[in-house]
Order: C-alpha cells, then sequence, then structure tokens
C-alpha cells in the first residue's frame, strides 16, 4: 500500500509544484542559433529579448506577473532545432519566439503547433511556411514573394536586361530565386543563369568563371552575407566588374568585412531596413539602450525581428488576458493592428503573415557603409 | 578552351589545399590506422592563427610581404604542430590500446572540443585577414587572367609536398615513419622508438594542416570557426581517393578532387558539383577499391 500512496504524494508534489512556478512567471520561450553557423544572429537574438524582458519586468512585467525568457539552442540546424522545440514545449512556455533560418523553423513548425504554444518566427521568409494553415504560427519577417516582387521591380528599374540568378540551395535562397526569376521572364527580361553554389566553401572562381561566361548585365544571389562577401571579393580578384544584387539574408556589415571595402563598393541589396535605419520612436529608444547594455549594434535586423515577435507576443498575452495559446493566437491573428513594433507597425493576417511593406534598396558605398536608396 | 584552362588553374588552387590538409590524414592513417577527425579543425587553427599573429606582430610591415608571410608561416607551423602533439598526447596515446572504434570516437570529441574552443576565444561571427597584405594583380597568360596569389597557392603547395615525399622518402627518420607505417611491432623489435615516430607523424601532419588553414585565410580573407568541417571533409576524401595512407596518393587525389570539382562546375551544373565528385570518388573505387595509389599495400606512407 506504501508505494502507490508515496506516487499519489508526488503527483501532488508535482501538480501543486507546477501551478507554483506558473504563478511565479509567464514564461516565453526563445529558439535561436547560440552556437553554429548563425551564431552571431543567435547572440543578438538573446541579447534583444533578454532586454526587452527586462524592460518589461520593469514595467511590471505582463498580466501583473514576471517575464522569464527561456531559452534553447537549434544550433540553425533543423535536427537540433527540432530537439529544441521539444524541450521548450515541455518547460510550460506560453508562446515561442524563434528562429532564424526558414528550414529550420520548418523542422519545429509542428511541434509547437500540436502543443498549441503560439510561434512567432523572426528570419524565417520561405512561402511555403504560412501555407500549411497552421493557426499558431506567425512571422515578423516579409515573405519571399513579396521580396522576389521588389527583387524583380528593382532590377527592371536599374535597367538590366540579361540576369543570371545563384542561390545556395536552402529552401529560403532557393525560393526567392525560383519566384523571381518567374517574375523576371514574365516582365520580359532574360534570364541568362539559374544555378546554387554549395554554402560553406572558400573558393567560388569556378563558379564565378562560369558565370562570367553567360555575360549577365546584373547578377542576383538570393543566398546568404559569408558566400556574398566571397562572391565579391574573388570577382574583383577576376577583374570582372558585373554588378551584383543581393537577397536581405546578405544584409550583415560583416559582409564588407569580408570582401574588402573596394570589392563591396556598388553592391546592391534588398531588406528590410538595417537597425540603425529605423526610424520610429521605439526603434531609437531601443537601439539607444541596447548600445548601452551591450556596446554595440545588433548582428542584422533578423536579430531585432525577434524583438518585435516578442513585443507581439507580450501584446498578444496582454491582449487575450490570458496564457491560453489558441487565445493569443487569435487575438493577434485578428485584434493586433498596427502595433508599433521595432521595425515598423506590426499586423498579421490570418495566415500569420506580416502585413506592411518592409523592403528597401541599399547600395554599398566606397567607405563600406549601406546606405538606403530610393527606389 | 579558354574557359577550359581558367577552370583548371580555379582547381589546382583548390585542390592544392586539399592535398594539404589531405597529407595529415594519409599519415595518421598510414601509423595509426586512425582517422584524425580532429585534423580539419587543427586546420582551423592555422587560418586564426596566422590571423592573430599578423595582425599583432605585423610582420609583413616589417619584414616586406615574402619574409614576413615565410616568417609567419613557420611561426604558425610550429604552433599548430605542437597542438597536433598535445593533441595525440591527450586524445589518442591514453587509448592506444583499446579498440580502434574508442580512438574514433575520441577524435570526433576532439574535433568538438577544438572547435567550441575557437568559438568561445574568437567569437562566432567569422574573422577577416586584413585586405591590403596581399598583392591582388592578375598576369596573363595566353588570354588567362592568373591572380598571382593563385600561383603562389599552387607553388607553396606543391613545395611543401614534394620536400615532405623527399622527407620519407630519404631520410634516416622518413626510412623509421615508413617501417612503422608497415609493422608497428617489428619496428619496435629494429629499435625504432615508435612513440616517438606516431609523434613526429602528429607534428608533420598539423603543420601542413595548418600551413593550409593559413593560405586560406591569406588567399580567401573570411575564415570561421566551422570552415575545418567541409575541408577536412574533401580532404579526408582526396586521402581515400589517392588511396589512404599512400603519401603521393593524397597528393594527386587532392589535386584530382579539386579539378573535378571544377570541371563538374563548369560543364556540368554547379549545385551537383560535390555529388559529381563523389560519383568519381565511388567509380574510382569500384575499379580500384583501394584508390589509385593503394596497390602496394605493403609500402603505406
Amino acid at each position: 500500500m506504501k508505494k502507490p500512496l508515496l506516487a499519489l504524494v508526488a503527483v501532488i508534489g508535482l501538480v501543486t509544484g507546477g501551478v507554483a512556478q506558473a504563478a511565479d512567471a509567464i514564461k516565453i520561450g526563445l529558439m535561436a542559433p547560440l552556437t553554429g553557423s548563425w551564431a552571431s544572429e543567435g547572440q543578438s537574438m538573446k541579447k534583444i529579448v533578454e532586454l526587452l524582458a527586462k524592460q518589461q519586468n520593469a514595467k511590471g512585467g505582463v498580466l501583473g506577473k514576471q517575464i522569464e525568457v527561456v531559452t534553447e539552442d537549434d544550433g540553425g540546424d533543423p535536427r537540433t532545432a527540432s530537439l529544441a522545440a521539444q524541450r521548450l514545449t515541455t518547460q510550460g512556455i506560453v508562446a515561442v519566439i524563434g528562429t532564424y533560418g526558414s528550414s529550420v523553423t520548418e523542422a519545429t513548425q509542428a511541434i509547437y503547433d500540436e502543443a498549441g504554444i503560439p510561434q512567432i518566427a523572426n528570419g524565417s521568409t520561405a512561402i511555403r511556411l504560412t501555407e500549411k494553415g497552421l493557426k499558431h504560427f506567425f512571422r515578423t519577417a516579409p515573405r519571399d514573394d513579396e521580396q522576389g516582387r521588389i527583387a524583380a521591380q528593382t532590377i527592371e528599374k536599374l535597367g538590366f536586361k540579361q540576369v543570371a540568378v545563384l542561390h545556395d540551395s536552402t529552401s529560403y535562397a532557393k525560393g526567392l530565386a525560383d519566384e523571381t526569376s518567374a517574375l523576371l521572364k514574365k516582365k520580359g527580361l532574360k534570364v541568362v543563369f539559374f544555378d546554387a553554389l554549395t554554402p560553406g566553401e572558400r573558393d567560388y572562381n569556378a563558379i564565378l568563371t562560369k558565370l562570367k561566361s553567360a555575360n549577365p548585365d546584373v547578377v542576383l544571389f538570393t543566398g546568404y552575407y559569408p558566400e556574398a562577401g566571397l562572391l565579391l571579393r574573388q570577382k574583383r580578384a577576376m577583374g570582372w566588374p558585373v554588378p551584383f544584387i543581393g537577397g536581405d539574408a546578405t544584409n550583415n556589415p560583416d559582409l564588407v568585412k569580408s570582401a574588402g571595402q573596394e570589392a563591396a563598393e556598388g553592391f546592391y541589396f534588398l531588406s528590410p531596413p538595417v537597425p540603425q535605419d529605423l526610424d520610429t520612436p521605439e526603434a531609437q529608444a531601443f537601439l539607444a539602450d541596447y548600445q548601452k547594455q551591450y556596446e554595440e549594434v545588433p548582428a542584422s535586423i533578423w536579430a531585432v525581428l525577434s524583438g518585435d515577435g516578442f513585443r507581439a507576443a507580450v501584446a498578444g498575452i496582454e491582449g487575450a488576458k490570458s496564457t491560453n495559446g489558441g487565445k493569443i493566437a487569435e487575438y493577434l491573428h485578428k485584434s493586433l493592428k498596427d502595433y508599433p513594433g521595432l521595425s515598423g507597425p506590426v499586423s498579421f493576417d490570418e495566415k500569420g503573415d506580416r502585413e506592411g511593406e518592409v523592403y528597401r534598396l541599399y547600395k554599398v558605398n566606397a567607405d563600406g557603409k549601406f546606405v538606403m536608396q530610393k527606389l | 578552351m579558354e574557359e577550359f584552362l581558367q577552370q583548371l588553374t580555379n582547381g589546382l588552387a583548390v585542390g592544392g589545399i586539399y592535398a594539404l590538409i589531405a597529407l595529415g590524414y594519409t599519415m595518421v592513417y598510414g601509423v595509426l590506422k586512425l582517422i584524425n577527425f580532429a585534423h580539419g579543425d587543427l586546420f582551423t587553427y592555422g587560418a586564426y592563427l596566422g590571423l592573430t599573429l599578423l595582425t599583432s606582430l605585423a610582420l609583413t610591415d616589417r619584414l616586406g610581404f615574402f619574409m614576413g608571410v615565410l616568417v609567419l608561416a613557420l611561426m604558425v607551423m610550429g604552433l599548430v604542430a605542437v597542438l597536433g602533439m598535445i593533441l595525440e598526447r591527450a586524445a589518442y596515446r591514453p587509448l592506444r590500446e583499446s579498440p580502434r572504434l574508442s580512438a574514433v570516437v575520441s577524435a570526433l570529441g576532439a574535433s568538438i572540443f577544438l572547435q567550441n574552443t575557437l568559438m568561445l576565444i574568437y567569437g562566432a561571427r567569422f574573422q577577416v585577414y586584413p585586405d591590403n597584405i596581399l598583392p591582388v594583380t592578375a598576369f596573363d597568360l595566353f588570354g588567362l587572367q592568373i591572380p598571382v596569389m593563385r600561383v603562389l597557392i599552387v607553388l607553396a603547395s606543391v613545395v611543401m609536398m614534394v620536400t615532405l615525399y623527399l622527407f620519407i622518402q630519404k631520410t634516416k627518420i622518413g626510412t623509421a615513419i615508413r617501417a612503422a607505417a608497415i609493422d608497428q611491432g617489428a619496428a619496435r623489435l629494429m629499435g625504432i622508438d615508435v612513440n616517438r615516430v606516431i609523434l613526429l607523424v602528429f607534428l608533420l601532419g598539423p603543420a601542413l594542416g595548418g600551413a593550409a588553414g593559413l593560405m586560406v585565410g591569406l588567399y580567401y580573407g573570411q575564415i570561421n570557426f566551422t570552415m575545418g568541417w567541409v575541408y577536412g571533409m574533401k580532404a579526408f576524401t582526396a586521402a581515400i581517393l589517392g588511396g589512404i595512407g599512400n603519401i603521393p596518393g593524397a597528393m594527386i587525389g587532392g589535386l584530382l578532387l579539386g579539378v573535378v570539382e571544377a570541371m563538374g562546375a563548369a560543364y556540368l551544373s554547379i549545385a551537383w558539383k560535390d555529388a559529381i565528385a563523389f560519383c568519381v570518388l565511388i567509380l574510382i573505387l569500384i575499379v580500384r577499391p583501394t584508390g589509385l595509389l593503394g596497390e602496394r599495400v605493403a609500402d603505406k606512407i
């Protein structure tokens, strides 16, 4: 008889323990690449969300409780991410922010959706993420087709006729490349080259040699900044002056570092505004606080978008007056309109996509600075 | 034709680096029958140490470009060699008598340890070599644009490989290494200190790997703490391609892999270039299961 009794006591202990913990704080999960290739993004995400949580707690938290941020490392890798998501779902989180990279996010969507936890992704722009009818999925990043539309429009406006499209086989880069080249063809421009490089390598001379023989007016590279930097540097060493346009994953100051200033000069890219160009009062105030706290600027806009995700999650909990995932998701879908975010007003449509135009065209100047262009 | 030759030089530059790293794999395998999975990370250490020494000592300013880079290369090779020796002491020697799988697991563990140490020291962002120290000029050879640096990279790797080959073939110590590779027990009976031979192998391999890391840093500029993985994989493939345990095999395997990759990218598809390279590897292994030069099994290393 003793054993069942003990078990019962243990169960009661667990249950009341759980309740007591929940009464202390509202937990919000953060899934970020703290290690691996995108660690710099992930570290910034963590700093941003922790700073925002601290500020929110100083203002009295949410629903009268303190916010506790529970962070898990997704390693920038889909397999690690699904394990991280499973760990997070068992820790009583109310909502989760993250993550960077569409394929990484995709590996975790179903896990959170089944657990009924609203997920607000930041650096995930692949179209299909919001085409699955998941009720608990949101993103503060714009979709690739939005970017594709702007990319095709920009290339046309800049007067280029023969376009080479290069991606890196990640779901993000390929999605954007497919979308843009379809639109370019519709506009009557020629896509003279379409292929993918292998990210993580150092030598792209073979690819550049082949690109050059296709004789394009402009090269659209939809991949990430480390490869873009190397491409620009090796292109200059080859003495090939063709202009490059990048997608938003090239928006990182390390691009210029890696290419060298001379090679980076004249590089165009499309992106939501960089943190320093954000002109909302919320963003200005937050960036000042961030710099005071950490003595640096956030790694990229994607990290800042995790901050918008956090703010939206807090607004959702407050608006729904509940920690129930379903209610928060419903509030975010229907009632959250033009919430003042760091990157401009935040609203979500019924799919969970962010509404409104966020892309800008940037060009790298002779000093290696990113200068916003008028389209 | 012009594009073909251009791609050939592209492939040789990449292949030279693969070959230098592959030598480290093949030498260790020859003597210990162990795949040193941490070798790719020693290569990364070469790149990072090179960057630190270059920026903190300003060698190229003081000694001029060639002397500066030469002194830098010697320092990096020395330091990475010491690191390789420590690795052998810490991760492999205690497992010398254990089953071979234990040593492989230890190698993987060492790789993770080295990689993350590097991240904690230098941070997760990639680091960049200063871009004003190298001659960026290209010269014209029969209508081909060939960057000077690419020629230097190929030359440097060939010189190092030939030196190593002569050292192994012509010197007494080289003979001892070859003897230990054939039969450790018999070598011991002949009065060869096998432990010292192994230590020497762990000095030479990492030194070459470190030099390759420095060359990648100088040439491509951008280094990050995970890059040893890709290069390690490719170099390991090159070692298998040439016949693992065989030194000329690693050189030929490396150069061949680089050229096959470049040609695959040029004439088939860039996205499939790795798949093409691995298909070639599989085909060669079907025809010659011991790799290109692997037939002299008794004469490893």
